[in-house]
């Protein structure tokens, strides 16, 4: 069987093509946020303009063709609504003209689940790091699983911190990549560490290094504010690790693409002889490859969604949607 | 010294000394973060741990008596008993509702109050494991201390528990309002702690 499917619930429109678990295609087109952030009516234009083309690249580059295709699955959340409905909408129209079945994904989810096939873990702790979200995840037992918040941040999420901290030194917001570059050459300043638990909060960071920006070097404000809020995400990981007793841990997420990030998390891993695995960068940005991965599995398990029940939603909780 | 818990901060460990058993909680280096960083994290919180307990005790909280205090250490009274979260019998949370009530009297927010941190000893319970603690005035801080505990708890033991809080601290009222509207900004799910 092929399955399709669509991501669209930020400034990426993505693509993929999956057969029995196998990503043939990853393709994807992006919106360039550039220094002034998202506008939502501007970026689901782009998203309209890329649409066909993403779709035509997918399909050429896993060498299929469209009427080949057996089941469509799309993102419906969490993500920006005038987005979403582009992605919604590409993939009702395909299921409808194909007559396959179609099913919605959460997005987080899928971050999740094709890093977890990646990894080739059985039951990980998860630390999901993007733009929006940073939260500590671990699959329910039983029969209707879902994935459990065991911890999460109390205001923003990692990636827009260190994009916020970016925009105010004149740095293009970029998941935080940005200001690993110059961090590189930095030395360290003591800096607000919040951790209650498994949770955490970052606008007490943000505010203090902002407050600090054009009186210290950039590169040391760079390096401390990664080193910081890296650090606490290892920390409440470590702690959520050891209270459910896991010995895996998987990193996803847009941030999940950070070096630092990872040789932290590793050595944490290696400190107590657990399990660190995370999946290849394109399926830590936005993608449709994991949405394919994702709906493959649902339709498999029998569960797919009539056109007309096919809807979005914009804060589409991780812990709402159920895994199959 | 025998190690009684490697926890994710901390190795907690069994002395001897002068003949009586002491509890040695050592905050160990982390070599994922670098070390200004970790130095600094190991010192204030070993530093803020001890002042905490102080404050706590000061307030008529239960809790191990702090004999010596290192850079990253500190020597305290060996507790007998059993955490909540393993314990037989079940929890005294009146009484654990009075103790906090007591500690937030006294502007001690503890950080990680769950079963994992409340020692049940014969002569009632035990807060341990003052490494997350605050002294502050911190609504916010107050009510996330109610919440970790409620998450962590059954529905009719969380009743007990705020209602011996709510009659212990005269400023509980605001406290209960703040931890509404952390439940209702939507973040927080019930999670029981595995
Ligand atoms: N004063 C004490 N008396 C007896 N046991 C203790 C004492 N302090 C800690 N422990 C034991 O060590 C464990 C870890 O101590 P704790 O202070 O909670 O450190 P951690 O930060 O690692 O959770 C506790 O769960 C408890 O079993
Ligand atoms: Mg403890």
């Amino acid at each position: 069987m092929l399955t399709i499917g669509i991501e669209s619930s930020a400034h990426t429109f993505g693509v993929g093509i999956v057969s029995k678990g196998k990503v043939l295609a990853n393709e994807k087109l992006m919106y360039d946020v550039g220094t002034r952030g998202m506008i939502p009516s501007k970026v689901a234009e782009t998203h309209v303009k890329n649409a066909k083309t993403v779709i035509r690249m997918a399909l050429e580059k896993a060498g299929v063709d469209m009427r080949e295709i057996e089941g469509v699955g799309y993102t419906r959340g969490p993500g920006i609504g005038a987005c979403l409905q582009v992605g919604q909408l590409a993939a009702k129209t395909i299921a409808s003209g194909l007559g396959v079945r179609i099913v919605p994904v959460n997005h987080a989810v899928a971050h999740a689940e094709i890093t977890k096939h990646e990894a080739g873990f059985k039951d990980p702790v998860t630390l999901y790091v993007s733009g929006g979200n940073s939260q500590l995840l671990k699959l329910s037992k039983g029969p209707e699983r879902r994935y459990q918040i065991l911890g999460e941040t109390f205001d923003i999420g990692v990636g827009n911190m260190l994009d916020a901290f970016a925009r105010e030194i004149k740095l293009k917001p970029a998941w935080g990549s940005t200001v690993a570059k110059l961090a590189a050459k930095g030395h360290y300043i003591p800096m607000p560490y919040t951790v209650k638990g498994m949770d955490f909060a970052f606008t007490g960071l943000l505010t203090y290094a902002s407050s600090l920006a054009g009186k210290e070097r950039n590169e040391d404000l760079c390096y401390s504010i990664q080193e910081t809020s890296f650090a606490m995400l290892c920390e409440a990981t470590e702690r959520a690790l050891l209270l459910t007793n896991s010995d895996e841990l998987t990193v996803c997420g847009g941030v999940a693409q950070s070096s630092r990030l990872r040789e932290m998390l590793a050595g944490m891993c290696k400190e107590h002889g657990m399990r660190f695995g995370f999946a290849a960068n394109e399926f830590n940005a936005d993608n449709g490859g994991m949405i394919a991965y994702v709906a493959e599995r649902m339709l498999n398990s029998g569960v797919s969604a009539a056109l007309d029940r096919c809807d979005i939603e914009q804060r589409y909780r991780i812990d709402k949607a159920v895994v199959y | 010294m025998r190690k009684l818990s490697e926890g994710a901060e901390a190795r907690v460990y069994l002395a001897k000394m002068f003949g009586s058993n002491v509890v040695v909680k050592v905050r160990h280096a982390k070599a994922y973060r670098i070390m200004e960083l970790d130095e600094n994290l190991r010192r204030t919180r070993t530093r803020r741990e001890a002042k905490a307990m102080v404050r706590a005790s000061e307030a008529g909280v239960r809790v191990p008596e702090l004999f010596a205090l290192g850079e990253f250490s500190i020597y305290m009274e060996k507790v007998t008993g059993s955490l909540l979260k393993d314990a037989r019998q079940r929890g005294r949370y009146g009484e654990i509702g009075r103790m906090l009530a007591k500690m937030h009297g006294a502007n001690v927010i503890h950080g990680d109050f769950t079963p994992a941190n409340i020692m049940i000893t014969p002569s009632g319970p035990c807060v341990i494991d003052f490494g997350l603690s605050e002294i502050s005035e911190s609504a916010e801080g107050k009510a996330i201390d109610l919440l970790l505990m409620k998450r962590s708890i059954g529905d009719r033991d969380y009743r007990t528990l705020a209602e011996a809080y709510g009659s212990g601290y005269a400023g509980s009222k605001q406290i209960f309002s703040r931890l509404a509207d952390i439940e209702k900004r939507g973040r927080y799910q019930i999670r029981t702690l595995m």
